[in-house]
């Protein structure tokens, strides 16, 4: 397992390679050039000696293979540039705003277990009637929604006619209330309707059949034989999912203030800020490859017979 | 069946980390007396008083002074100099200091540290060189402790309105370190947090009466949206500026709901540039028509909610030397019809497109495709424009994009704002003379163009005031009678504020909130 474990992180190194030429060699290949969004942010007027300026300062003025080698050789040290709207070392900048959405993040992870396993137990275990169809009815909506529209929806309900809740910032529990549930319900509605099909399929297994002719327990098939079955598709969803919370804290964060790398990313997309979009990918890359490692090392933990598979391989 | 161990662990850590997460929550609850909230998009910046982005120019102007400051009305008044002399041969400007003032850190601003400042920008011309009077300066004297000269290479009348602007020709303190945004006006900051906000104290040195509220918060919030919300909710108390802060919609609705709102002096102008260097609008008949071919009152009612007032002239008539009393192009679709058969460009049966010599009356509008304003603009103007029978072909193109065609001369009509206050008009009339311009590249086409860039040269160069209101006219007057652009409405700061704030005034530039004239009502 080590070994496996050792090569998967070895991985890394050529696919945040690929990735970073990928991205590179993408942003420079658009019609935008930095050098005049700077400008414009500095409200100089865009001269042809203010734009070489400009970009000399910025480095642009080099060939792009140039450009990619020296920001190669810099990241390689950890050293990932200056942030063009900013002015401060781009992965500064990252572990700044880093915990703030994992705070979001995790939470929103934590809320999308706590609330889709009985959500979809209960959808299971009724199936058909009046628990499943309202199940059914809240993941629905959940999936649809696009989360930007959820969260004004939530600050229109809760901060604007309910006055319980602050609608922006940083800094209290009531703040994290609606920008968790912004994120997570996708994750959630997701994460039941699949729990709900799982466990479904499972109940229709012969072991099952067979424990209830043994003379088991209600309680104790869905409980051992039933949903021990139904967890793994669940852990696997839960490993996607981690993409889907950080690609929803791009939108969720701007809306509600909150001072993550989501929103500090887009502001980067909206200002052509290249070297913060290029570390930001290739720190996605990471946390998501990091994340699938996790998924399938809880995989063998969760379940013997892919260990034994591992072990016959 | 038993929990395994470690799946007991890990829930114990979901719930720790629930609970960390919630109680980890750091409050600031401490009063610091009446602190008036704002919002930004983004945090303030190093606050350094030469630099550019990210430092942004409304705490600039906040922290650091000008020698002479520009007024709503277009005209300069004493700052940090009480008073000022211009040489007879206008190369010589002789400042007298006021006397008493001092950075927020003690330090007495003399004209040594005046002379410090300066020569800080001109030992970085290449930096600083987009402002003419950085490469008209010479050099810069300390005469005595309050007479600062400034010597300049040739006369260059709008020497005194570069001086008012909010960078980079304003002052810091000389001891103070690397980092530390010292200045000498009515707030320093005193805490900055990344993406969450800045917080400006008043400074205790400052020279004028102090502000009324003792703090400024600044929340960072990049989304309109949310930050009408927070506004709604208390969070927010004032929202103010001239850079799309909120929607016109949602001004009209903060409005109808009771906030108090404002709308300032016109600030800039929003515009169109046409090309007269290639296509149909090289025709000044073409030109003329879309002008009276166009209901600006109705377009501005219906986009823009009625907010800002109809352009007539390149200029508003409260920027310097732009009260010229222009006939405007009214609307007339009539005339405009007549103007361009008479020109040639004539409708064949059946057809909806005019043509002259097989050319079709088409012209191709660039705007940018972010901006949902311009594209309705743009599709109002293509409807319009339809039914004289001018085909306008609409081009969306990103930021970068949009200023590579203005420089590059690649439209028919081009969205071109003008620079506003206090850059209109002079060094908006200046940018005409350069190739790479929208305004160089919208005019070359006119005959009297090399005439225009000569009698441009010679206003920023004259000394005598009469002469140089006579060739502003000439200037502004021939655009005007040329129809180069297709001015809309003037750009307008808006305002909205809750009940806890009074005495909200607006700055006379695009970018500076006067946060020192306000003051908190007993509400706060």
């Amino acid at each position: 397992m080590l070994r496996y474990i050792c090569l998967r992180l070895l991985l890394l190194v050529p696919v945040m390679l690929g990735v970073s030429l990928l991205v590179f060699f993408l942003l420079h290949l658009g019609s935008t050039d930095p050098a005049l969004d700077y400008l414009r942010l500095s409200h100089i007027p865009p001269t042809d000696a203010a734009i070489a300026e400009v970009r000399q300062t910025l480095g642009l003025d080099q060939p792009l293979y140039a450009q990619y080698l020296t920001w190669l050789g810099k990241a390689v040290q950890l050293d990932f540039g200056i942030s063009y709207l900013t002015g401060r070392p781009v992965l500064d900048d990252l572990l700044y705003y880093l915990p703030a959405t994992l705070q979001l993040g995790g939470l929103a992870l934590v809320c999308t277990l706590v609330l889709s396993v009985p959500l979809g137990l209960l959808a299971a275990r009724w199936q058909g009637r009046w628990p499943d169809h309202a199940v059914r009815a809240v993941t629905f909506l959940g999936v649809s929604m696009p989360n930007f529209w959820l969260a004004f929806l939530l600050i229109a309900l809760f901060s604007l006619w309910l006055g319980w809740l602050p609608p922006l910032g940083r800094g209290s529990a009531g703040q994290l209330v609606m920008p968790v549930l912004a994120i997570a319900l996708m994750s959630m509605s997701i994460n039941a309707r699949l729990l709900r099909a799982s466990l479904l399929e499972a109940s229709g297994q012969r072991h099952v059949t067979y424990a209830r002719a043994r003379g088991l327990g209600e309680r104790q098939v869905w409980r051992d034989h039933i949903l021990r079955n139904a967890w793994l598709p669940l852990v696997t969803a839960t490993g996607m999912h981690v993409g889907e919370l950080i690609g929803g804290a791009l939108v969720i964060e701007t809306i509600f203030a909150w001072p993550g790398v989501g929103r500090f990313a887009v502001s980067a997309v909206l200002n052509r800020d290249f070297p913060v979009m290029q570390c930001f990918t290739l720190l996605l890359t990471a946390l998501l490859m990091l994340c699938n490692l996790l998924v399938d090392v809880c995989y063998a933990w969760l379940d013997p017979r892919s260990r034994l598979q591992g072990v016959s391989a | 069946m038993k929990q395994q161990p470690g799946k007991r662990k890990l829930a114990r850590w979901g719930v720790l980390l629930l609970a960390v997460s919630l109680c980890a929550q750091a409050g600031d609850d401490t009063d610091p007396g009446p602190t008036l909230s704002y919002s930004w998009p983004v945090n303030a910046g190093p606050l350094d008083p030469r630099g550019y982005s990210p430092n942004q120019m409304y705490a600039q102007a906040m922290v650091y002074e000008p020698l002479v400051r520009y007024s709503a009305s277009g005209t300069l008044e004493p700052w940090l100099a009480t008073a000022w002399q211009v040489s007879q041969d206008g190369k010589t400007y002789t400042f007298t200091l006021r006397d008493g003032v001092r950075f927020a850190d003690g330090t007495p601003f003399d004209a040594a540290a005046a002379k410090a400042n300066l020569d800080a920008v001109l030992a970085n011309p290449q930096r600083h060189r987009w402002m003419e009077l950085v490469s008209t300066l010479d050099h810069v004297e300390a005469a005595d402790r309050l007479t600062l000269r400034l010597v300049l290479k040739h006369p260059y009348y709008p020497t005194l309105m570069e001086l008012a602007q909010v960078r980079p020709l304003r002052f810091a303190s000389p001891q103070a370190k690397p980092g530390q945004a010292v200045g000498t006006g009515p707030w320093m900051r005193v805490e900055s947090r990344l993406g969450e906000f800045d917080r400006f104290a008043r400074n205790p040195n400052y020279w004028g009466a102090q502000p009324a509220y003792s703090q400024v918060l600044v929340k960072v919030i990049p989304d309109p949206n949310s930050r009408a919300l927070a506004l709604q909710v208390g969070q927010l108390q004032l929202i103010q500026g001239a850079a799309g802060e909120i929607t016109a919609g949602t001004f009209v609705r903060l409005r109808d709901q009771g906030f108090a709102t404002a709308l300032s002096a016109p600030l800039a102008t929003r515009t169109l540039a046409m090309n007269t260097g290639r296509g149909p609008t090289r025709e000044l008949a073409v030109r003329q028509a879309i002008n009276h071919g166009l209901d600006k009152q109705a377009i501005i009612d219906k986009i823009l909610y009625g907010l800002e007032p109809r352009a007539d002239t390149l200029f508003a008539r409260n920027m310097p030397y732009a009260d010229l009393g222009l006939k405007p192009y009214v609307y007339d679709p009539a005339v405009a019809v007549k103007q361009l058969e008479a020109a040639g460009w004539t409708l064949a049966p059946g057809a909806v497109v005019r043509s002259k010599a097989g050319e079709p009356l088409s012209i191709e509008l660039v705007f940018l495709g972010t901006s949902a304003l311009q594209k309705s603009l743009a599709e109002v103007f293509q409807g319009e424009l339809a039914k004289l029978g001018i085909h306008i072909a609409l081009r969306a193109v990103e930021d970068g994009a949009l200023v590579r065609r203005q420089r590059d001369g690649d439209f028919g009509m081009i969205f071109a704002d003008t620079w506003g206050a206090p850059y209109d008009p002079h060094s908006f009339v200046s940018s005409m003379r350069y190739a790479g311009h929208a305004d160089y590249m919208a005019q070359r086409g006119l005959a009297i163009k090399d005439e225009l860039d000569r009698r441009i040269a010679q206003v920023l160069a004259s000394t005598n005031e009469q002469q140089r209101a006579e060739q502003y006219r000439f200037i502004l007057a021939t655009l005007h009678e040329q129809a180069v652009y297709l001015p809309i409405s003037y750009l307008t700061a808006i305002s909205v504020r809750r009940a806890s704030v009074a005495n909200v005034q607006f700055g006379s530039t695009l970018f500076d909130v006067p946060f020192e004239a306000m003051t908190p009502t007993q509400e706060h």
